[in-house]
């Protein structure tokens, strides 16, 4: 079995990254298949704590690149998914405590159990970018509508297709619909015609995600979470259905109605 | 909708159960202390009492607390009985 390894990466900072990453992963774990999701933000920890994992690490990433324990052991299982696993990173290391090889290889053992391994990529783009996007055969840009993070999506996948990762996607995040409609928030069309890169999904703005990560429960479990479902469609188009990328995710069908007929 | 059933149902509020959470996690990540690192130490601390007393092994609890300015370890361990020396 050869799964693939996918990399959610932004270059800005709190665009939601970490959202994505254990979203995607546990709706796809949902769904059947292995899925493991290493945070490779080394020194700033906090895909455990999304994932309400936290009180559970004995080891880390380090700990496994650095030969002191087998990768098995510091995977955490998933507290509802058994096909679900999350490696931590290290809190008090820093970012040069892993290197590129060191990924790539962990991947390549890791991709021979798991149907997915998704990498929490950190902020910015010097070493521990780099370490994140090593082993990569995916890689999915998270951006939100906000000028500062487009800027730094399309460095980010400059980066990324000069670094050689074959394919990038898109997903915007924190889409406001009415801002959208009243002209005051860039449209997710606008966006993907700025950036040029195709697109995997749109993720309504919503208080549900404030509220799924103060409990440590990705957002994908609850099934009337709007956010929820936009991830689990991300999910399905990653295992390769086709899935129409409707702006208006969740809007109500008479407006929809409405805008079928008026154009 | 989920919300409202857990209200109803008197669950905790989610920013209760987020409070509770960063307290746990803060304190851990400054003190870096890991599971396992607590673990080593909760078998010590029932080593050395175990020398001088008799105790519930099953009832030892060893945690941090989180005080103004400083943070403690606090162990709570069930005596049943004190060795006398003879």
């Amino acid at each position: 079995m050869a799964g693939k390894t996918i990399v959610v990466t932004s270059g800005k900072g709190g665009v939601g990254k970490t959202t994505t990453v254990a979203n995607i992963g546990t709706a796809l774990a949902k769904k059947g298949h292995n899925v493991v999701l290493i945070d490779a933000d080394i020194g700033l920890r906090n895909l455990d704590v999304v994932m309400g994992l936290e009180n559970r690490i004995v080891y880390n990433l380090v700990d496994i690149v650095e030969g002191k324990c087998k990768s098995a052991q510091a995977m955490i299982r998933d507290r509802k998914l058994s096909n679900l696993h999350v490696i931590p990173s290290a809190q008090t290391r820093e970012k040069d405590a892993v290197n590129p090889a060191q990924m790539k290889s962990l991947c390549a053992e890791l991709t021979e159990q798991f149907d997915f391994v998704f990498i929490d990529c950190p902020a910015g783009i010097e070493r521990g970018f780099k370490n994140a996007i090593a082993a990569a055969d995916v890689a999915i840009v998270v951006t939100t509508p906000e000028v500062s993070a487009i800027r730094d999506a399309d460095r980010v996948i400059g980066l990324l297709e000069a670094n050689l990762v074959k394919e990038t996607h898109l997903i915007v995040n924190r889409v406001n619909q009415k801002m959208v409609k009243k002209g005051d928030m860039m449209s997710v069309g606008d966006i993907v015609t700025l950036l040029s890169v195709s697109l995997l999904g749109i993720i309504p703005e919503s208080e549900d995600v404030v509220v799924s990560t103060n409990r440590g429960v990705p957002l994908v479990h609850d099934r009337s979470s709007r956010p929820g479902i936009a991830y689990t469609k991300v999910a399905a188009r990653l295992e390769g259905e086709e899935i129409p990328l409707d702006e208006d995710n969740g809007v109500k069908l008479m407006d929809r109605v409405k805008r079928f007929f008026m154009g | 909708m989920l919300s409202a059933i857990r209200r109803f149902f008197k669950d905790k509020n989610s920013s209760e159960v987020a409070r509770e959470r960063m307290q746990f996690v803060l304190m851990h990540d400054r003190v870096d202390l890991t599971p396992d690192i607590m673990e080593g130490l909760k078998n010590d601390i029932l080593a050395v009492f175990a020398r001088y007393m008799e105790i519930d092994q099953s009832s030892i609890q060893v945690n941090l607390e989180q005080g103004k300015g400083y943070t403690a370890l606090v162990s709570n361990v069930h005596i049943k009985k004190v060795f006398r020396k003879k």
